[in-house]
Parts: structure tokens; C-alpha cells; sequence
């Protein structure tokens, strides 16, 4: 199925949507787009079994339509992309061209999920710079690393020796092309409409964690996080569908995003100073009273009770409910408490890991929010 | 009257050194005290006082050029036996504020179950049940309440607490009191 779709899509139909300027391309790019679809045409039939399951269950009732019978879906879907992109393409790249028209991507748009982690080899060079330019406007970090994949992936064609001038202008143009893209994933605003600025990081950095084995990463501006139920959801995601249960753990970790958090104090309400980062994450008592590490180590020194309700701090609250309680009352506070502490290990977890990778965070997000 | 006289004297004579020599004391304490942290804090109480305490019938403000002393205003609430009458407290903030609490005292005389004839008052939240999410504002707005709810159980006053029942000579002696205290001060 996806190997029809490969062959069913011919190049002239691609030049259809092409901007008429970009006819004028040498026969030297024209020869190097062929050599990129042609390496690409393998790759994609070396992994046609597993992908195309990945296109009937994943793609074909979001209404991307991949495969031959639906090509005219296939350009009505890259139709926002196709015109987005000969604007930016004026200033001379080629390979934008083949990403949006070659015929590997037309499957390749339908689903990010699919290649992403399904892909095993290198390849589809500068069609990576398509699904970064698909939803991401800030994700620095993963844009550097698609820029050293395609580097490298070039460097494997093999082919001609201005190849790495034109990586260099594609990673410059990749740059200059995140910034108008930051609409372009409609699910994540849909999903999360309070976090747009953070949903549209989604694009690329889903697409990060298997940076080393993407294989042609798909056209975007139809990005998708992954569901919980995507069949193509790697195991290496952490699942935070699970917090749905947990107490208020949107309140308590802001949804995975502490900065978005609204209830939150902005200074120590002991010290007055402002709180950071470490701070906002910080619930020391399960009265909700917030106040900066400081002032609580210094309780901690003292008296060691919370300000907002004066019991003890740490685990003798619940010790006090126990003579006057019931048992199960007791135990119930317990569990709420290592929740609560387990949360914000757990926030401070994605926290940690979205220095290096956005990805997990931005998940986080969507999952919570979808 | 002349009985408080001369214990107010004492008092206002030894009212000033005493904290003096106190400050001193938690000095070597093996925190450090960041005075501008306090301060800090102080100057945001302030504004939030000065926002919103008027509404309240609680005001305060520093006493001179320092911003550990502060003299503060309670008046009594409508429909108590204090309606009317403006008293007038000094709150002394320590340097390790607002871990510890500030020394409330009321200035004018104050006949009440729980304020001695010194001022000092017998409030749980300026000692053991103190907390440092407590500020200024909390502090007198407390007080507040304390004149029309006072606690009979450990009175400073015994005098007062027998009388609290009888409303009528209980409101006596308070104005009378109350006015003594400003005809002293005039």
C-alpha cells in the first residue's frame, strides 16, 4: 500500500505544485533529488510492511490519506505547506521542493508517528527539515540535532561535492523557516488551547528521541503528539495518562508545565522574595501552603511547623490525624502524601529531562491536557 | 489612674532599653540575620497595610526612623462595648521576624480580660501559636476581635473578666479607662 503510494506518485505531479520558478532548477539538482528519491523509494519499501499498518490504523481516519488511490488528499493536505513553502523557498532551495513533492513524503505526511520510530536507517536528508519546520518554533535543541543528522545523512549520499554548501543554506533556511510555522499543528492547540505557546514546540521534538534512527521524517503541519492508544507510540514515553487519577496533579505540577501554573505565589509570602523555578515546584505541606527552600529549611530549624496550618512538617501530620482520626482516614492521608511527593519527583523528572529533550515535557502536555 | 501612673512610667522608661539589650541577644545565634530580607518584608506589610487595614479599622506605621517599630491602631468594632474608641499599640518587630513573633502592646490603657495594666496582651498567636504567615495586618485585626471575644479562661485582668457579664459596668470601666489613659497622655 505505502509502496503503491511511493509509485503512484509520480515527480511530474509533484512539479505541479511547484512554484514555476522552481522549474528553472540545474539538471544537477534535478539529478540529486534523484538520487534522494531513489534512495529514499528503498528505504521506504524496506520498510513498507510495518509502515503501512501504521497508515491504515494511525493516519487514514485523521483524514491524511496517504496512500495512491487518495493522492489528490495527499496534495490538498501539503496544499497549506506546498504554498507556505514557495514563499520560502524564493530564495533558492531545493530541497524544501522535494520534501513537500517527492513521492516518498506524500506518505510520508500523513503521519509523524509512523517513520519516526518504525525507520531504522539514514536517509531523507533534507526532508528533516520538513517535520521540524512542521509545528516548531523554539525547539532550538532539536533543530541542531536535525541539522547534524542531515550532515551526516548527506554525507552518506555521497553524491556531489556542493552537497554540504547546500546542507549549510538548508540548516540556515531550516532556522529562518521555524518561525512562521508556529500554527501549524492544529491538534495541539485544539487539545490544549491554554498552552499554545508550549503545544507548538510539539512538532519536532516528538520526533526527537529517535533522531538517530529517523528515517524520513515525514511533511508536516499536520503534526500529532502520540495518543495513548497510537500503535506506533514508542514504550520509551512515559505515559502520564496515569496522573488523570492522582489528586489534582495538574494543580500540583502545573500539567507537566511548572511555569504555566496560575495559583501559584509568585513570591515567599515569609521572606518576600521571589520564588524560582525550584521553589513553584516545591509543597512542602498538604495544607498547599508555598514558601521558598530557604524559609523552610529555617523553619525546619525552628519549630518545624507549616505557616498555613502549623503542623509539624514531613510525616508527622499524619501521625497527629492517627489518635484523632480514623484509621482509614489515616491511611488514606498517607497515600495522598507520597502521591503528592511521588508527583512532584515526577515533575521534576520531566523538568530535568527537558534540558535535553523537549520532547518528554511537551508530551506530557498534550497528554494531560488530550 | 495614678496606680497605672507610675507602672507606665516604669515601663516606658524600661520599655526602650530592654528590647535594646533582646536584639542583642539572638545576634550570635548560628543563623545569620538578614536584616534586609526583614526589612524587605516589613516594607511589604506596610504598603499592604496602608492598601487595604483602613477598611478594617486597623492601621500602623513605623515609629520613627526605624521599620521594627511600628505603631498600629485598632478600632473597636461597631456594635462592641470598644465602638468609638481608637486604641493605640506598639509592635516591636525581632530581627529573626517573621520566624518570631513581634511584641504587641496596647499604648492606651486598655481594660480588657486579656491586656494587664501594662498593655501586654495574652494572645496564643503573638506566642506558642504564632506562625510567620501571620503579618501586621493579621496581628491587629486579631487583636480586634480579641476586645469583643475575650478569653475568660486565663484572664490578665481578673477584674475584667468577673465584670465581662455585666455589660453595663464593663462598658463603664472601659471608657473610663479609656479616657483616663488620654487625659494622661494630654
Amino acid at each position: 500500500m505505502v509502496s503503491d503510494s511511493i509509485a503512484a506518485v509520480p515527480i511530474p505531479s509533484a512539479a505541479n505544485t511547484k512554484n514555476p520558478g522552481k522549474k528553472k532548477r540545474t539538471n544537477r539538482s534535478a539529478k540529486l533529488k534523484q538520487y534522494k528519491i531513489d534512495a529514499r523509494r528503498e528505504q521506504w519499501l524496506s520498510q513498507g510492511a510495518v509502515r503501512s499498518k501504521g497508515c491504515k490504523d494511525g493516519v487514514d481516519d485523521e483524514g491524511h490519506a496517504p496512500p495512491s488511490p487518495a493522492e489528490k488528499h495527499i496534495k490538498r493536505s501539503l496544499e497549506p505547506l506546498a504554498t507556505r513553502r514557495r514563499g520560502e523557498e524564493d530564495d533558492g532551495l531545493i530541497h524544501h521542493d522535494s520534501d513537500s513533492e517527492s513521492p516518498s513524503n506524500c506518505p510520508n505526511s500523513c503521519n509523524d508517528s509512523g517513520t519516526n520510530f518504525t525507520g531504522s536507517s539514514s536517509g531523507g536528508s533534507s526532508s528533516s527539515s520538513s517535520s521540524s519546520s512542521g509545528g516548531c518554533c523554539s525547539g532550538n535543541i532539536t533543530e541542531e540535532e536535525e541539522d547534524d543528522d542531515e550532515e551526516e545523512d548527506e554525507g552518506d549520499d555521497g553524491c556531489l561535492d556542493d552537497w554540504e554548501e547546500m546542507a549549510d543554506a538548508l540548516a540556515a533556511d531550516d532556522k529562518h523557516q521555524q518561525s512562521p510555522c508556529s500554527d501549524s499543528p492544529p491538534a495541539v492547540q485544539t487539545v490544549l488551547p491554554g498552552e499554545m505557546a508550549h503545544g507548538s514546540n510539539f512538532g519536532s521534538p516528538n520526533s526527537k528521541p529517535e533522531s538517530g534512527s529517523r528515517l524520513v521524517p515525514w511533511a508536516s503541519g499536520n503534526n500529532r503528539a502520540w495518543r495513548a492508544d497510537d500503535a506506533f507510540r514508542p514504550q520509551s514515553l512515559p505515559n502520564l495518562s496515569k496522573q488523570h487519577s492522582l489528586p489534582n496533579p495538574d494543580r500540583r505540577c502545573g500539567g507537566g508545565v511548572p511555569w504555566v501554573r496560575t495559583s501559584m505565589p509568585s513570591s515567599c509570602p515569609i521572606c518576600c522574595e521571589d520564588l524560582d523555578l525550584t521553589d513553584t515546584s516545591f509543597l512542602p505541606c498538604l495544607c498547599g501552603f508555598r514558601l521558598c527552600l530557604f524559609c523552610h529549611k529555617r523553619i525546619l530549624e525552628q519549630d518545624g511547623r507549616c505557616p498555613g496550618c502549623r503542623k509539624p512538617y514531613e510525616c508527622e501530620p499524619i501521625e497527629t490525624e492517627a489518635s484523632v482520626l480514623g484509621g482509614s482516614l489515616t491511611l488514606r492521608l498517607a497515600r495522598s502524601c507520597s502521591m503528592i511527593e511521588r508527583n512532584q519527583y515526577r515533575c521534576g523528572l520531566i523538568q530535568s529531562q527537558s534540558m535535553n529533550n523537549l520532547s518528554f515535557l511537551l508530551l506530557g502536555v498534550l497528554m494531560i491536557g488530550s | 489612674m495614678e496606680v497605672r501612673s507610675n507602672p507606665a512610667a516604669d515601663y516606658s522608661s524600661g520599655h526602650r532599653r530592654p528590647p535594646a539589650v533582646q536584639s542583642k541577644q539572638p545576634l550570635p545565634s548560628p543563623q545569620p540575620i538578614d536584616t534586609s530580607s526583614v526589612s524587605n518584608r516589613l516594607q511589604k506589610e506596610l504598603m499592604a497595610l496602608m492598601m487595604s487595614g483602613g477598611d478594617l479599622g486597623v492601621s500602623a506605621f513605623p515609629d520613627g526612623e526605624s521599620i521594627f517599630t511600628w505603631i498600629g491602631t485598632i478600632e473597636g468594632g461597631k456594635g462592641t462595648m470598644y465602638e468609638g474608641l481608637s486604641y493605640k499599640l506598639s509592635l516591636r518587630f525581632p530581627l529573626d521576624y517573621p520566624f518570631k513573633p513581634p511584641q504587641v502592646k496596647f499604648e492606651t490603657m486598655c481594660f480588657h480580660p486579656n491586656v494587664d495594666q501594662f498593655g501586654n496582651i495574652c494572645l496564643d498567636i503573638l506566642q506558642d501559636k504564632w506562625s510567620s504567615a501571620y503579618d501586621c495586618r493579621t496581628i491587629l485585626l486579631s487583636i480586634q476581635s480579641l476586645l469583643e471575644e475575650p478569653n475568660l479562661e486565663s484572664p490578665l485582668n481578673s477584674y475584667a473578666a468577673a465584670l465581662w457579664n455585666d455589660k453595663e459596668d464593663y462598658r463603664r470601666m472601659v471608657h473610663k479607662q479609656y479616657f483616663a489613659g488620654e487625659a494622661l497622655e494630654s
